[in-house]
């Protein structure tokens, strides 16, 4: 089966033991894997069991997610996100994962002030530096501060560390309605990675639904009510010169309970879409025709 | 122009936040102590004190410090059992040792920890790139560290002049593909070094890029693979130590009679700018730079903004 070189999926999408998931996304024609933290520490065989199974699988990772509420904190809040961000870039590392995902934080306990954000975001990128690990910062759509793409691009251009970028999530762009035409002045380099899922409904104002929503309702890119947009989104980011990884994070409670080859298939297609009918050969799409070429 | 000159001109001084001061010393880590000081004793180098607690010898020429580790706990040395000696720390003069690690931690460096027995200096460290560490020595100037921790070999000359007046010029750093401007912001942000143009280059390997201590006593060079000739996802070391001379054919035949072979081949030969010895015990190699002055002034380096 031909592989789907820039897409992936994300074990999180997928019900049953890491293995399991590896072989049914190796077997739908995917080469690379994001990695869930869960998925490690809970092998039964512990961590170096599962960066085995990754490793025997052929599959690269794609990134290790995810660290979250990390910046903005002082003291023994600080200290103690700094020790876990350490044992998830340590596990990344033992991975061969070049890229750990950071979301922006939820906690009320950290402040506003940018260059604070800037500040621990930075030192999150040092300590991951001499590990080769990059640090993909995301803003979730529920964040407390930076809920948007465009805010956390702010806060990393403040942060200014070469191995420190923006990780670009659609779901939390659709959610928080935040409009494309900014992509245009974000540095294709500092994109280390774009997470692609869509959802069945127009409408999530609220931070709760938001959430909801993005935990047990997320779909594959063409499965949902924002083809256009997002086929959209990649071109866009196709036409600044992104060329990194696409990876599938789908959380989907359905997707839980049905076998793992009919999931992996359903990415396939979806992936199959973006690479033959949005980002190469114009096609119509699987439930909008929505192509932008 | 020299220095001291330009140094009567209102040029801003350069950060130092760490007050670092040169190299205290350099540490290999091999499972093969004998044979890897044979190596050091034909460069000049002659062991002066063992530790007192582990497998650790301190060889010396002049006021260079290399200490070879063989101790069987560290892991550094457990993970050679057989393989080539590595470079496995360097250790820096500072103003203020706990107050430098302080600093490195607080900016994201990773703590390393430490082997003290009752009695020893505890020298605070951070972690390298590859299985390293970078220490912190601020008792350089009244005592040393190694009064306290080392016991001299008797009958020994515990300074031994440098032969050929060398002294540290500087660390040659292999990075992984792409990874120069990640390293570039590292040491920036934690020691205060700062990248030299490139119209400016030492030696006779000027690849990569070079950066300069904030006391300019050595050189840090950081060298990506060749993507034509290497391969990509090599590991990153500390791989050689460059060593500076007044004059480099008298130090190559100085060290050429005492055994140590040269790299001679039509594209890297030893010239006045500098020369490369031919790696032994499958690793160690050691690059002698043209360097004008003492070991311990400044290189003579120009200020930033002059064209050189």
């Amino acid at each position: 089966m031909q592989l789907l070189e820039r897409f992936g999926m994300d074990t999180i999408t997928l019900a049953g033991p890491l293995e399991a998931k590896l072989d049914a996304m190796a077997g739908a024609g995917f080469s690379q894997v994001m990695v869930n933290a869960r998925d490690v520490v809970g092998h039964p065989g512990g961590v170096e069991a599962a960066v085995n199974a990754v490793r025997a699988s052929g599959l690269r990772p794609t990134g290790f997610q995810v660290l979250r509420d990390f910046e903005g904190l002082s003291g023994h809040l600080h200290g103690y996100k700094v020790d876990i961000a350490k044992a998830m870039l340590q596990m990344c590392h033992a991975l061969g994962s070049r890229v750990l995902l950071a979301c922006s934080s939820t906690s009320r306990h950290a402040t506003d002030d940018s260059d604070a954000l800037a500040r621990d975001l930075r030192k999150l990128a040092m300590l991951a530096l001499p590990l080769g690990i990059q640090v993909a910062y995301e803003g979730l759509s529920w964040g407390r501060v930076i809920h948007e793409y465009t805010s956390a691009w702010d806060v990393v251009c403040r942060a200014d560390c070469p191995n420190l970028g923006i990780g670009i999530d659609s779901f939390h762009i659709f959610a928080a309605k935040t409009s494309l035409d900014p992509i245009e002045a974000l540095d294709p380099a500092k994109i280390f990675l774009v997470q692609l899922s869509d959802f069945m409904w127009q409408d999530i104002p609220t931070f709760e639904d938001r959430m909801m929503t993005a935990r047990t309702f997320r779909v594959f890119p063409g499965e949902g009510v924002h083809s256009e947009e997002l086929a959209d989104l990649v071109l866009r980011l196709d036409a600044i010169g992104y060329r990194g990884d696409y990876s599938f994070e789908v959380f989907n409670d359905d997707y839980q309970q049905i076998p793992l080859p009919a999931v992996a298939q359903r990415a396939r297609r979806s992936a199959l879409w973006l690479r033959d009918g949005v980002l190469h050969e114009p096609a119509p799409l699987p439930i909008r025709n929505a192509s932008q070429r | 122009m020299s220095m001291s000159n330009m140094r009567r001109e209102a040029v801003p001084e350069r950060a130092n936040r760490l007050g670092i001061a040169g190299i205290e010393f350099i540490e290999y880590a091999t499972s093969r102590p004998q044979a890897l000081g044979q190596v050091l004793e034909t460069i000049g180098f002659r062991p002066v004190a063992r530790h007192r607690s582990r497998e650790v010898t301190l060889y010396r020429q002049g006021d260079l410090n290399l200490v070879v580790n063989a101790h069987p706990d560290d892991a550094r040395v457990g993970a050679l059992v057989d393989g080539p000696p590595t470079i496995s720390a360097v250790a820096f003069r500072v103003r203020d040792a706990l107050m430098a690690h302080s600093r490195c931690l607080e900016l994201g460096a990773w703590d390393s920890p430490s082997h003290v027995r009752a009695m020893e200096l505890h020298i605070p460290g951070i972690r390298g790139p590859g299985g390293s560490r970078f220490y912190f020595v601020d008792r350089w100037n009244e005592f040393s560290i190694f009064d306290i921790d080392f016991c001299p070999i008797p009958t020994v000359d515990p300074k031994p002049p440098a032969l050929a007046a060398m002294s540290y010029f500087g660390l040659v750093q292999y990075v992984g593909a792409g990874r120069s401007a990640d390293w570039l912001a590292y040491y920036a942000e934690l020691f205060d070094f700062a990248e030299i143009p490139q119209s400016l280059r030492f030696g006779i390997l000027p690849k990569g890029t070079l950066l300069r201590s904030p006391c300019d006593r050595f050189l840090w060079q950081l060298v990506e693979p060749d993507p034509q000739m290497d391969e990509q996802d090599a590991p990153e070391t500390l791989q050689r130590i460059g060593l500076g001379t007044p004059d480099v054919p008298a130090a190559v035949r100085l060290l050429k009679g005492r055994g140590v072979e040269f790299v001679e081949s039509s594209r890297l030969h030893p010239e006045d700018r500098g020369a490369l010895t031919r790696a032994v015990l499958g690793s160690v190699s050691f690059e002698l730079v043209h360097r004008d002055i003492a070991a311990s002034s400044a290189l003579s380096l120009p200020e930033f903004g002059e064209t050189p």
